[in-house]
């Protein structure tokens, strides 16, 4: 089976759940290739966890959840050291971070201090307790979820925290087709937990190095900063993307490419992924009368920026 | 012959030519030319296996800081020899570069030093062709071309073994004396052939290059040639100082006449008409411009403005006039009409011929002129009306002693008719006086009646003043006139070959109704030069100067033109077809030469610096991107920026196909996308606009190239959507 079929395989997979959402779970693949972690941003009840919890049962690995709330403590994500009497010294009990997949459902509804220590381990791909450090498995993807800012009782995410994830992906309501046939469906089990896995830890590490190997032409490097230099130079925009941007949109591009088939970038990848990349990367300026945390309109913006910017020929 | 030796012996020879060359273009003083031409000779003497006996070594001896020295002191005398003594570039380079080759000759180790020499016989041999318009170059760049073409292919043959070539020469020598390294029967001819068709090929890029005259390298304008007898004033006697000389002046050709009577061609040049006993002189130094009738073409009439009745003959001529000091155009008597490259013609009232500056170089023109004889009534009658301003002009004579009158009475005494008198004293001069170039002149205060009374020997002018003299003392109206008597038919060339000892004087007499007509009171031994059989000899190699000055020194556009149409003219219809389109070719080139010439011509100093160096940014661009060219077809890698180059050049004709039918491509959407609109916007084209985006895509940013299969593909599919938009336009 080649890394095609391999990833065609993953997104049937994951199809078979969520309905009429294609593009949506290419993508969330694409952030998988890419070693990144996933922002789902929606309203309650479109299938956030659905989606990554098929996505964890496609693949042969561990999922774990964590359902964040306004009194969860850090270490009821990272793990404790408790008092062992039989070995008599302190014994590391992980928490639920320690999983392949974690879904940290509902981020936003948790302390800003319980929140950073989940972004700690998702940059360093490890965590340290009691001046210890513990590595966590390879792959290691972690799915929020949240809810738009506007909702009550939401502490939401700093840029910097933001700028963390790889992509930010919204669902969006499905068709009344498929609307429909998500209720024709038999309600009994959880339609998640029906997916068999399709893919072994080791070939999601071999997919994901395979993507290194991936050919992105200089032109489409200058290209791909161009967009970034863009956002800086946007007057609509009062916070342009970082050089982890750039990083993350270069790295994205080529985990596209290989998910599309193929060993090279094409303008097409960087432009089709430069909304869901950067709109959460880049702050809105207040002083065009828009509110600083609007999805909609960053894409927009950003949309408008990459419809500027000449494709090399 | 072993290689290694001959390679020597070829390298010495390619510098003697070049040098011989120099010699024989009288560029070097002969001082110089001796030193270098010893060096030369010992070196080739050495080379060839003679030893000398003071030995090589004695020769190798001499130190390379001894040579550095010597160099810095040629170097510090070519400054000197710039700025004081030559003060020109070219003869100061010419020196230097003499001494450089003789310094280099005496220190032919490496085989950096050989490839030093070649360079200084090149820079030589085009000095030599820069100083020199001579057919005697023939030769010389033959050898060089044949010398040349040996030394290169011996200098890549024994190249291959330089290591041994340093390190034991003698031992391989020996080796080399072996038959099979050699140099055999096969391999010299083939060599000389190879030189045989490098010529060729010279001459053919010769003749059929269109041709800019750069006058860069020429010398800077040259003296003519000294002439006497044509100035404002003539002494008497001038003309006898250059009665020896052998220089040619000019050259007649007679398109229409054969050699077969025309043993003989005045040239006329001044004529004169007032006379103070030592020297003559124009009384009128008037001149008008004659009109111009378009492409260098002048109407000439006779002075006078009344045209003779006399029976008359045309004769046309193309005359080659060398460059001389005077501006005097020469014609045979008297033209009608002249063409050549000139902006103005000018005529005196007696019929001589001016430029309006003196040459330069080398002139050519055609003159038809007409000769006029005397009329039968004239020949005849007892009487003639002359004029009075005629009588007034052409009868002063200067104070002269009675005795020349008396003579002149005494000669005519029995003549009764004008014609009869001027008879008698044409044959009076004829007989009685002796032909001699052994004259003193300058001694006498009246030279005029010391050749008429007393010595009775003279030549030319003496005859014509003379005749003159009488004739106006007797009352009949005369001239001098002064020009070359052309004698020297050259039978190769089909032209008379006129020079310096041609100068002639003679006479005019007026006739009312025949006009002027020619008298030579000179004898013929006087006129027709003794011819050994050693001249015909002489002649071969005069017309071969010839034909080298017309068909390789003033070689022109306009001659190539000549050349083409005649390959027209003698061909079938494929040749027919192929000269007409190498003709317009040619035409549009010419004409473009041609405003580049004249814009050349009138811009100012600024514009040409401006256009000289931006021709030489654009030459430094070209070899910029000729070498990136050439550095690109290195590793696989570059092929594929180079197919990468290919295919987006392709695509772009792609984009042009689809935007002529008014789908364009934005420059922020991606090819991908652009397929896509295509597909919706016009679904025939779709397939190809899909294929070659495909193949764009891969080829553009893959990083890996495409085959030639895909890209011979990408062509196709261009080919039909071209196609495809043509058709879809005319329906539209």
């Amino acid at each position: 089976m080649n890394s095609t079929q391999t990833i065609r395989a993953i997104q049937g997979n994951i199809g078979r759940v969520i309905k009429g959402k294609a593009l949506t779970i290419e993508m969330a693949v694409v952030c998988l290739l890419a070693r990144g972690h996933l922002l789902l941003e929606d309203v309650p009840g479109v299938g956030k966890t659905t989606l990554a919890h098929s996505l964890a049962r496609s693949l042969a690995c561990s999922f774990k959840r964590i359902q964040f709330t306004s009194d969860l403590l850090p270490s009821d994500i990272v793990g404790v050291s408790i008092f062992n009497r039989q070995k008599q010294g302190f014994e590391f009990m992980p928490g639920p971070i320690f999983a392949n997949i974690v879904l940290a459902d509902e981020i936003n509804r948790t302390t800003p201090k319980t929140q950073s220590s989940l972004l700690e381990a998702m940059s360093e791909a490890q965590v340290s307790v009691d001046n210890q450090t513990h590595p966590l498995q390879q792959p290691f993807m972690v799915i929020a979820t949240q809810n738009p800012a506007e909702y009550h009782g939401t502490f939401p995410l700093p840029e910097s925290q933001l700028d963390r994830f790889l992509m930010r992906l919204r669902l969006g309501y499905p068709s009344p087709e498929e609307e429909r046939k998500v209720l024709e469906r038999p309600q009994a089990l959880h339609p998640a937990e029906a997916l068999d896995a399709v893919l072994s830890v080791e070939e999601v590490l071999a997919l994901q190095r395979r993507v290194d190997e991936i050919h992105m032409d200089e032109s489409l490097t200058d290209y791909l900063l161009a967009i970034v230099q863009a956002t800086r130079q946007s007057e609509l925009l009062s916070l342009g993307v970082s050089t982890r941007g750039a990083l993350a949109l270069s790295k994205t591009a080529k985990a596209l490419a290989c998910a599309r088939g193929r060993d090279y970038c094409l303008p097409d990848d960087i432009k089709e992924l430069s909304p869901i990349v950067l709109s959460h990367r880049v702050m809105l300026n207040r002083a065009h009368g828009m509110r600083a945390h609007s999805f909609e309109q960053a894409e927009r913006i950003i949309l408008d920026i990459v419809d500027m910017v000449p494709v090399p020929v | 012959m072993p290689f290694e030796q001959a390679f020597k012996l070829s390298s010495l020879l390619l510098a003697t030519t070049a040098f011989s060359g120099l010699v024989l273009a009288h560029s070097i003083p002969a001082w110089l030319a001796t030193i270098t031409g010893v060096i030369l000779t010992i070196t080739l003497l050495q080379t060839w296996g003679f030893t000398f006996p003071w030995s090589i070594s004695r020769q190798s001896a001499v130190s390379s800081n001894l040579r550095n020295l010597l160099l810095i002191a040629a170097f510090a005398l070519f400054l000197i020899d710039l700025a004081v003594i030559s003060r020109e570039l070219l003869p100061a380079g010419i020196h230097f570069l003499v001494v450089l080759l003789a310094i280099k000759l005496t220190a032919l180790h490496q085989r950096r030093d050989f490839r030093h020499l070649y360079a200084l016989s090149l820079m030589a041999i085009l000095a030599a062709a820069a100083l020199t318009t001579e057919a005697w170059y023939i030769p010389i760049f033959l050898l060089y071309l044949l010398a040349a073409v040996w030394t290169l292919l011996l200098y890549h043959l024994t190249s291959d073994d330089a290591p041994q070539l340093g390190e034991t020469p003698s031992h391989n020598r020996r080796d080399q004396s072996g038959h099979s390294v050699g140099i055999t029967n096969r391999f010299f001819w083939l060599t000389n052939g190879m030189a045989v068709v490098t010529f060729g090929l010279t001459l053919a890029i010769f003749f059929l290059l269109p041709r800019i005259g750069a006058g860069m390298l020429q010398k800077s304008r040259g003296e003519g040639l000294r002439t006497t007898g044509f100035s404002e004033r003539v002494d008497l006697g001038m003309i006898g100082s250059v009665k020896q000389d052998p220089q040619v002046v000019m050259r007649v050709e007679l398109p229409e006449r054969s050699a077969e009577g025309t043993e003989r061609l005045y040239l006329r040049g001044v004529a004169y008409d007032r006379y103070n006993g030592r020297s003559w002189s124009a009384s009128s130094a008037r001149r008008r411009n004659l009109g111009s009738f378009g492409d260098g073409a002048f109407l000439v009439r006779a002075g006078g403005g009344r045209v003779p009745q006399g029976p008359s003959a045309a004769i046309q001529q193309d005359i080659l006039l060398e460059a001389l000091d005077t501006s005097v155009l020469f014609a045979a008597p008297f033209a009608e009409y002249l063409s050549g490259d000139f902006p103005g013609v000018q005529a005196d009232g007696m019929a001589a011929l001016y430029l309006t500056f003196p040459t330069a170089s080398r002139v050519r023109y055609s003159v038809t002129s007409r000769l006029y004889e005397i009329t039968a009534g004239e020949r005849s009658a007892s009487t003639l009306d002359y004029s009075h301003s005629v009588l007034e002009r052409y009868l002063a004579l200067p104070e002269l002693s009675d005795k020349v009158a008396a003579l002149s009475q005494h000669v005519v005494r029995d003549s009764a008719t004008p014609f009869a008198r001027i008879t008698a004293i044409h044959q009076h001069l004829l007989r009685n006086y002796q032909y001699s170039l052994d004259v003193e002149t300058t001694t006498s205060l009246h030279p005029l009646e010391d050749f008429l009374l007393d010595r009775k020997t003279g030549y030319c002018e003496h005859y014509a003043t003379a005749m003159v003299v009488m004739l106006r003392a007797v009352g009949i109206p005369a001239r001098l006139v002064t020009g070359f008597l052309a004698t020297e038919w050259n039978e190769f060339g089909g032209y008379f070959t006129v020079r310096q000892r041609d100068a002639h004087a003679w006479v005019e007499v007026y006739f009312p109704q025949s006009g002027w007509i020619t008298f030579d009171p000179t004898p013929a031994t006087g006129l027709l030069p003794s011819r050994s059989s050693w001249d015909v000899l002489f002649r071969a190699g005069e017309s071969l100067r010839l034909y080298w000055d017309r068909f390789f020194i003033r070689y022109s556009t306009r001659d190539q033109l000549a050349v083409i149409y005649g390959i027209r003219d003698g061909g079938d219809a494929i040749r027919d077809r192929f000269s007409q389109w190498v003709s317009a070719v040619h035409r549009t080139m010419t004409q473009t030469v041609a405003a580049l010439q004249q814009s050349a011509h009138t811009a100012t100093a600024g514009v040409m610096v401006a256009a000289v160096i931006s021709a030489g940014l654009g030459f430094l661009a070209l070899a910029v991107l000729m070498w990136k060219h050439v550095w690109l077809k290195g590793s696989p890698l570059r092929l594929a920026q180079r197919q990468q180059l290919r295919i987006t050049r392709l695509y772009r004709h792609m984009l042009q196909a689809t935007a002529r039918n008014g789908l364009v491509k934005s420059p922020a959407v991606t090819p991908t996308e652009f397929a896509r609109l295509v597909a919706k916007k016009w679904t025939a084209a779709e397939m190809a606009v899909a294929e070659v985006t495909e193949l764009y895509c891969r080829g553009r940013f893959s990083g890996t190239a495409l085959t030639a299969g895909e890209l011979v593909r990408a062509e196709h599919q261009i080919r039909a959507l071209q196609q495809l938009s043509r058709t879809a336009r005319l329906e539209g």
